[in-house]
Parts: structure tokens; sequence; C-alpha cells
């Protein structure tokens, strides 16, 4: 059976009319019937995308029963899902029709109106000859599991755990310690020291254990992943215990912290444990166990050096939190004694939200002094800096308590293997977008929040968390199907030599090995449709469905006759 | 009288990021040579070696890539694979005595219309100092 081609003209209005012959690519378009071997029908028509030009499109594929349709408009992204919406009310499969964009790339581009209508031909005749090779495809829908798994039972994990309840959702809790509340528990206080505190986020945790919907697995890890967005399947261990948990879910949320850096990083720093010098958890610990900050030899310390961005140069980021926390800490020791000599040393104050300029003030009102300094070396207690003015000093205290920076938590590097997330250079998890999509990753339905992230406050922390469950609830809904990207790839078996270079090149982990058959295999629910693989391949075994070789090669060879 | 020599450029855009950035060159009534054809691809990286190497022996005058900014990629890292690829493009056509300056990758945000304009004026400029494809009439595959 011979092909039937429908070709319709917008005339959008003055828009292509004016600057487009249209009439002349309706006297051209027919020449290729012969060539091709293809019935045409062309026609022009004021405004496809007007009710009546749905209408009118509908009727011509029905009662001249075409099998293809060539739309010559405007951007599919203006109506491209306009007229797919056209197609599916028809017997026309959405995928044999094909919108030639003939206003922007043609009638806008250039005053010249044959040359316009010259470009608008070509294009109309390498799209026909293109949706010639264009295959019918069907959309799937699968079932998806709204339950979710969160990684880390710090005060990430609880906040999304409970976000996700609220919303009946089962929620696994997988914590590696023998407590929730991660590092937020173990903190002397909670800034703006407005009360509460570490009650807070007592209280976070009994609503957590109390809440039916939050499965709690403590002194446990998960040690398998398979499947996709809506399907994930996992295994749960604790380590020593035979018993593996399977539990499946449609979303993951790692929510796994943040690690502090080894102050032994900052160079000319005798950093032990012996002397004076603790790191600002070891702070926080004492204060919140007795109340106070004492010396390791005991008594009080009458003078405190407060040491800004430990590692902050040699991990190459900002850590965002410590200037907030060091002047907490000066607060707690100035609680402690009015008269204790305390000095921050920083190298610029990092103090963004909007709280945290008249919390520095009142610490200074206090007495707490603020040095800026350029350069600073540790000796025991002893602090040597070079100010801003390019004098140095040496001054001595009593005890001396570091900022280190935050760095990615223990198991990270393990853990992206697992899930199949990159990590960034910073040794952080990659998010899609640093700016417009923080939580996602490439992997859909894996999420990341709270310090996992990036350097990150509790404040942040909770942000994340209430948005990676507010994805979550949005896109797995009880009861509800997920339609999975069509225009993916496959792998042709007889050719495929199982060589991997797909796999390497595919960042969603959409392409496995099967071992069985010695080739490379994709999936279809996890696959995006790029094409990065199809690039990749030597043997010519892929195959990006919508955007196949013959169909851009039919395309590229009728746009050059 | 000769004929004025209209050259034919091939134009691989990627969905997300220079397809859109053509696009806004012409909302924004931006001119340039209707030498470009388009060819709408999802990612840069789906336009293989083989492929750019057969558009030009099939006689595009010039073969144009467009992806998005490196960091950008609707599919994170699509267009640094596109590069290498791109790079290791050109040096075939080097070692094959083919005309490598017939090839041009850029990245074209969806927001730089006037990028893509200035990009495909430049560009056919130059092919059209470079004259026709002469490949398309000496070499048979």
């Amino acid at each position: 059976m011979k092909a039937k081609v429908g070709v319709y003209v917008c005339e959008c209005g003055p828009n292509i009319s004016e600057k487009v012959d249209i009439d002349k690519i309706l006297e051209t378009l027919p020449g290729l019937e012969e060539y091709r071997e293809i019935e045409l029908v062309v026609k022009r028509f004021g405004l496809l995308c007007s009710g009546d030009g749905k209408t009118f499109l509908e009727d011509e594929i029905n009662n001249n029963g075409l099998t293809h349709l060539v739309l010559g408009a405007c951007s599919p992204r203006d109506h491209d899902k306009t007229f797919i919406g056209v197609c599916k009310k028809t017997s026309l499969n959405p995928f044999l029709y094909k919108i030639i964009n003939i206003r922007e790339h043609c009638a806008w581009i250039i005053s010249d109106k044959d040359k316009a209508t010259e470009k608008a031909i070509t294009y109309i005749r390498a799209g026909i000859n293109r949706v010639l090779f264009q295959s019918a495809l069907l959309e799937k829908k699968l079932d998806i599991n709204p339950d979710v798994l969160i990684i880390g039972g710090g005060i990430a994990g609880m906040e999304a755990a409970l976000s996700l309840a609220a919303r009946d959702r089962t929620v696994y809790l997988v914590e590696k310690d023998d407590h929730l509340g991660g590092k937020a528990v173990l903190l002397g206080g909670l800034l703006p020291r407005q009360g509460g505190g570490p009650a807070k986020i007592r209280e976070k945790i009994e609503s957590v254990l109390g809440n039916d919907m939050i499965k709690v697995y403590l002194e446990s890890e998960l040690e398998g992943v398979i499947g996709f967005l809506g399907n994930f399947e996992v295994i749960v261990g604790s380590p020593g215990d035979e018993e593996k948990k399977d539990l499946k879910v449609g979303a993951i949320i790692v929510a796994t912290g943040s690690g502090l850096a080894d102050p032994a990083i900052l160079e000319g720093l005798d950093y032990s444990k012996t002397d004076e010098v603790i790191t600002s958890m070891d702070a926080e610990r004492m204060f919140s166990k007795e109340g106070k900050i004492s010396l390791k030899s005991g008594g009080d310390p009458k003078s405190v050096a407060l040491i800004h961005c430990v590692g902050r140069e040699e991990k190459g980021y900002c850590s965002r939190i410590c200037c907030n926390y060091m002047i907490k800490i000066a607060g707690y020791l100035k609680d402690q004694s009015a008269d204790m000599k305390v000095t921050e040393f920083h190298r610029g104050l990092c103090l963004p939200d909007k709280a945290d300029q008249g919390f520095q003030k009142e610490a200074e009102g206090r007495g707490v002094e603020f040095k800026r300094v350029r350069e600073l070396t540790i000796t025991g207690t002893n602090v040597r800096y070079e100010g801003m003015d390019g004098k140095s000093e040496g001054l001595k205290f009593d005890m001396v308590i570091l900022a280190p920076a935050l760095e990615p938590s223990e198991g990270t590097e393990g853990m992206a293997d697992l899930l199949g997330v990159p990590l960034s250079e910073s040794g952080y998890y990659q998010e899609i977008h640093q700016t417009t999509n923080p939580v996602a990753t490439s992997i859909e339905g894996v999420f990341v929040v709270g310090a996992a992230h990036s350097p990150k406050g509790i404040t942040d922390s909770m942000l994340f968390a209430q948005a990676s469950a507010g994805k979550i609830l949005s896109q797995l809904i009880p009861g509800g199907k997920i339609t999975p990207e069509i225009k993916v790839s496959e792998i042709l078996e007889a050719y495929c030599t199982g060589c991997g270079n797909c796999l390497d090149v595919c960042v969603y982990g959409a392409i496995y090995y099967d071992e069985g058959r010695g080739i490379s295999v994709v999936n279809e629910a996890v696959c995006r449709g790029c094409g990065n693989c199809f690039g990749s391949c030597p043997s010519g075994a892929l195959r990006t469905k919508h955007f196949t070789n013959t169909q851009l090669y039919e395309e590229m060879r009728e746009a050059i006759r | 009288m000769e004929k004025t020599f209209v050259p034919r450029i091939t134009s691989f855009l990627c969905t997300w990021c220079s397809y859109t950035g053509a696009d806004l060159a012409g909302t924004g009534r931006m001119q340039y040579p209707t030498a470009i054809i388009p060819i709408k691809v999802m990612c840069s990286s789906r336009v293989d070696p083989v492929f750019i190497l057969k558009a030009y022996l099939k006689g595009s005058d010039g073969v144009f890539l467009g992806g998005c900014h490196p960091g950008d990629c609707h599919y994170e890292v699509g267009n640094y694979h596109t590069r290498r690829r791109f790079a290791i493009v050109k040096k075939i056509f080097e070692s094959l005595g083919l005309e490598a300056e017939r090839l041009r990758l850029s990245w074209i945000s969806a927001s730089e219309g006037p990028k893509f304009a200035r990009v495909a004026n430049e560009f056919t400029e130059k092919i059209i100092e470079m004259g026709e494809n002469e490949a398309k009439k000496k070499i048979f595959l």
C-alpha cells in the first residue's frame, strides 16, 4: 500500500502567510509523489491550532485515511502537544506525525520571501522523508509503589519520613547507628538559642518512633538496590545478622548526613587528643553533657580561641554553617563566664541568614573579639596569625576550638556506587542541577537531602527533606501509574558485542550487562532517550526509538538534496 | 550567468538548548541565512562521529552541531561526550585529508537566540568562502 501523507501548512495568521509563499509550497511538494512513490494530500489552513483547525485536521486524517501527517507550522515547543492530541483522537499513531517549524526557522529569520519559501520547501520535504521512516510507538503504563526508603535517621531523614507518613506513605527508615537524631541530637543548643534547643530534636525522634507508618531499622544498612522510579526492590541488612529484609519501594531518599574533616589536615596544627585543642563537635558534646566547656586538665578556661575555616582551602568549599555555630559556642563560653576572653579567628564571615548578623553583633557586644586573618598557625594553644594589615602576632590561649570543614560522610562512595548516583568533584552527591533541581539525582526516584547533599545546617536540611517529600508525593500517587519515556534506546542482540561502552556513558544506569547472553541490555523504564549510548556504540547495535539512524539519515539526505 | 552558491548546512540541534535557542533567534526576528537546515535530536551526544562523516560525504556543505553549554546538559554529561567525539571526528577528517573546517560545534543555550544567529551567519559565510563541498563528487561509499 502506498503511504498517504497529509501535508498541511498553517498560515499562522500573517506570521507565515506574509513571509512565505504558501501557494508555491503547495505547488512544489506534489513533485515528491513520484520520487518517493507516495500519495500526498497538500493543503493550507488559517490557524491549525485553533478549534476549527483541530477539527479540520481530525477530519482530514479520518476522511483521507492518512498514514502519515506533516505540518508546516510553528515550533514544536508551542503546539507539538496540541497536534499529538489531535492524532490521539484519530487512528493515526502520534509517532507518525511531525511538525516542521517554518515559522521560527523560515518566516521569521529572513525578509527575502523567495529564500524563506525555498527553505520552507526543503525543510518540509526533509520532514516528509523522515516521517515515512518513523514507526508507530505505543505508550506504556506501569503500576507504582508509593512507599519510600529513607537512608539515614538524622534530622533530614526524620523530617522527610514525617512529611511522607503524614500522607499515608509507608516509610522504611534505615539508620546505621543505634539511635535516631544524627548529629543534631548531639548538639548542646540550636540556633538562634531561643529556647527549646535539643529538646526539639528529641520531640522529632519521639514522633518518628510513635508513627505507625514509619518502620525504623536501627543498626542497619542498605545492601542492594535494583529497579527504577515507582518500582525499586531494596535489601536492608545489619552487620552480623544473616537475615536480610527485602523491601519494595517507589522512591529512595539519601539522608546520610555529613562528616567532619580531620583537623590534622590544617597545616602547622598540632592537633592531638592530649592538649587543649578540641573540635566544635567535642565542644558541643561537652556542653550538652555537662552544661559547660572545661579544660581537659580540669577547670574552666580563661581564654579561648575559636578557629574558623579549618580545612576550607584544602577542601575547596565553604562549609556554610561554621561561622554561625562558632558564634553560638562563643555564647556558651560567655554564659559560662562573662570575663572569659573569647576570640574568633576567621577568614571573612559567612552569615547569610536574616538573624545571623544581629547574632554576631550581639556576641561582639558581649566582648567576643572577631579577628579576620590571612594566615594562621597553631602550636599547642598558641595562635600565630597574620592580620589583614599584614602584621603578624602571636597569642596564647588556654584552649583552642576548631571548626573543621564538613565532608561527605563515611561510606558515601559505596552508597553512590550502590545507587548509581554520581559524585561531584567535592565528593558529595551530584544533584541534577545545583540551582533549579537540587534534590533530585540522575537516577529518577533517588533524592539526596540534608548534609549528604552538601554542607548544610539544620534549617536547610529540613527544607531539602520537605522538598524531596513534596516531589515524591506528587510523583507517586497511590494507585497511580507512571508513563515511562517511549523514545528510548534499544540494543539489537545480533549486533551487540558486549563491549560495555554504552554502560560507561549512561548516567542513568539504564543499561546493564547480561552475562548469560554476553550483551548489553537497556532497561526501558529507566532510559531517558538521550541517545548518548548510540554515539558510543561501535558495532551499530544501538537504536534510539523515534531518532533512528534511518530516520535522521533520510531527513538529512532530503534536506541537502 | 552563474548561479549563486546557496550552501546546505546540516545542523543537528539538541532539543533542550540549541533548538530552543534557534527558535528564540526566530522569535526575536534575528536575520540569518537560510543555509541552516535544522535536524532536531534529543541530545547532541546522539550524533555519533559516523553520522557527521555521512552528512559530509552525502554533500552537506557544512555540518553544524549545537548542544547545551558544558555543565548545562539536560542529560547531565551528554555534551561532554559530544565534545570528545567531535574532537576525534576533526582529527579523523584531518587524517583523511577531508575539510575539518566544514564542521562546527557550538554551545548555544535556550536563551541565546542572538548567539545562534551570529554563529549561523559566521558559519554560513565561511562555508560560502570555502565553496561547494567537493567530497560528494569524489567519494563513493
